[in-house]
């Protein structure tokens, strides 16, 4: 492209470094001071630690509950992705797929859900939960979350879908096979790479959750990591580093998530946002 | 191939599931929102239809509007902090120039981890005793810039909004990327024979590309601001005095602190009014330009 003068590049990479500096120091210096005595920390915010105080670690898991947040998480984070991509991608298939009477309409009803704030629909939700005893139950917390997600979810593996060949399915029917076989068996294995994109948005989506979880659990043996975290730092006021530790453990896996999957995440999320 | 596609019990079976979930937790409720809305309720006890009460209650309490003032502060810090520079940065990126590929992995970074985290971690900066800000302006003798960043009326809202824009920031950067990436090479090159080149060209061939991207980013980033609530409610949880609390924050103290469920109600309807309001607005002026 054009040439670049060294009056630029040395413009430009000052602006990004100043802009990655900006973005990395305040987890690094969590990092770092999690791994302090608290006099330490204390007495040197900026220091590196004289020695790694791992027991801080031992302590903020057992402490803050982690184990029992993380397994929370993660089993209403996999079932709640499960049913979204399940019904969702079922869903997508015959508003791809099929022409009936009201397919435009229900299509656009399915997308109306990224316009609506989850806060219009809380307290009913609250309220309906309480009725039907699901308060501070994992069902509380995946239902939601499968509704709220299902818009995106569909709206992305239909549009994906639509563009398969119209013959495609052809082959299946003259074998004999039925519309959940050829569903099944000749559309989701190709719809793979949409569905990646759905799983890893969804995945995100409801392990970072907060105002459900604070609204519709109570108990701390069913709290999903944001809340139990949320309200540990809120406790635990006597020790920064201890909570520095609680936070480095939540955030390791989250980051290593992201360097791994980052370009379908990347993609994901602005698909999501720009059409959203 | 027609029995097929017109099979109408399978089309049921296919969508029913989905619809109903969808429909009875995303959708119906805000039906519900609108008929608690209209009424005085605690939750428990009788409900009583009272009209319109709940709204006029709530548009001449001054803490609302203040919680809507706050809200208005945290859209403009996302249209004026976020966009801008997210469009520099993926300009920057989209030079190719070395190492473009980290920066950015570490302007994203950001948009992956939760509100929640993103708040605690901000919560530390801003500490007032050790916190990162207030330590480092004493490492370098500015002892009399140390303040009580988020419990002092002046500054709250602005640390918010600074912890606000270094969230969000990254999700811009790869929106106006990836559509920087979309522009033609034939573009460019014809720019330049042209004779248009560097801010120029931003200006005038660059940036009116991207119009309509940038449409979608401000409406996007709109919509987002009246959504904020993780952020706040673990930074101050709306204090000191309600100096940083926003209209969701608003909703959630009335419903669920003080248990004052109608009224909530109409609150949640009128954040629902006022974004698609505020929205509508911005389509037709993006629109007014193109003609």
């Amino acid at each position: 492209m054009n040439k670049k003068t060294p009056l630029f590049k040395i413009m430009a990479y000052t602006f990004l470094s100043l802009f990655a500096i900006m973005n990395i120091i305040p987890i690094f210096w969590m990092i770092v001071n999690s791994f302090k005595e608290e006099q330490e920390y204390a007495a040197n915010p900026f220091s590196f630690p004289a020695t790694l105080h791992f027991s801080n670690y031992t302590k903020a898991w057992e402490i803050a509950n982690m184990n029992i947040y993380f397994l929370n998480s993660l089993l209403i984070t996999f079932v709640s992705l499960v049913v979204t991509v399940l019904l969702g991608s079922l869903a997508a298939y015959f508003l791809a797929r099929f022409t009936f009477k009201l397919r435009g309409f229900t299509y656009a009803l399915f997308l109306l859900g990224m316009l609506v704030p989850i806060h219009a629909t809380l307290i009913p939700i609250f309220l309906i939960m309480q009725k039907m005893s699901l308060i501070d139950t994992y069902l509380s917390l995946i239902l939601p979350y499968t509704a709220f997600h299902l818009s995106l979810t569909v709206f992305i593996l239909e549009g994906f879908m639509r563009g398969f060949p119209k013959d495609l399915e052809e082959s299946g029917i003259m074998d004999g096979a039925g519309v959940f076989r050829i569903f099944w068996s000749i559309i989701l294995p190709i719809t793979r790479p949409a569905m990646a994109t759905v799983v890893i948005l969804n995945f995100i989506y409801n392990w970072n959750e907060y105002l459900f979880a604070l609204v519709l659990i109570t108990s701390n043996s069913l709290k999903t990591l944001p809340l139990g975290l949320a309200n540990f730092v809120g406790v635990e006021t006597a020790s920064y580093t201890l909570q520095m530790s609680a936070l480095t453990i939540a955030l390791v896996p989250i980051l290593i998530f992201y360097l791994l999957l980052q370009k379908q995440l990347v993609t994901g999320m602005t698909a999501g946002a720009v059409k959203g | 191939m027609h029995t097929l596609k017109q099979n109408k019990l399978a089309i049921f079976i296919g969508l029913f599931p989905a619809l109903v979930i969808y429909l009875g937790i995303a959708i119906i409720p805000i039906g519900i929102s609108l008929y608690y809305s209209v009424m005085d309720w605690n939750g428990i006890g009788k409900m009583t239809f009272i009209g319109l009460d709940n709204y006029s209650r709530i548009l001449t309490d001054d803490t609302f509007w203040l919680s809507v003032q706050n809200n208005v502060v945290i859209m403009l810090t996302g249209l004026v902090g976020q966009l801008p520079l997210g469009l520099i940065m993926a300009m920057l990126l989209n030079k190719g120039l070395k190492g473009s590929g980290f920066f950015r992995t570490v302007g994203f970074m950001p948009v992956v981890i939760s509100s929640v985290m993103v708040s605690l971690i901000w919560g530390m900066i801003y500490n007032t005793e050790y916190g990162m800000l207030n330590s480092m302006l004493a490492f370098f003798g500015l002892e009399s810039w140390q303040q009580n960043w988020l419990g002092d009326m002046k500054w709250s809202m602005l640390s918010i909004s600074v912890a606000y824009i270094w969230q969000n920031c990254g999700l811009y950067m790869v929106i106006f990327l990836a559509a920087l990436q979309n522009i033609p090479d034939e573009v460019n090159e014809a720019a330049e024979l042209d004779g248009a080149t560097g801010f120029r060209r931003t200006l005038h061939i660059t940036i009116p590309m991207l119009r309509s991207t940038i449409m979608v980013a401000v409406v996007y980033s709109i919509s987002n601001s009246f959504r904020v609530f993780d952020l706040i409610q673990v930074l101050t949880g709306g204090g000191p005095a309600h100096q940083t609390e926003v209209m969701t924050l608003y909703m959630y103290n009335s419903a669920f602190m003080n248990l004052r469920y109608g009224y909530g109600s109409a609150v949640s309807i009128l954040i629902l009014l006022f974004s698609l309001i505020v929205i509508t607005i911005v389509n037709r002026l993006g629109r007014e330009k193109d003609a």
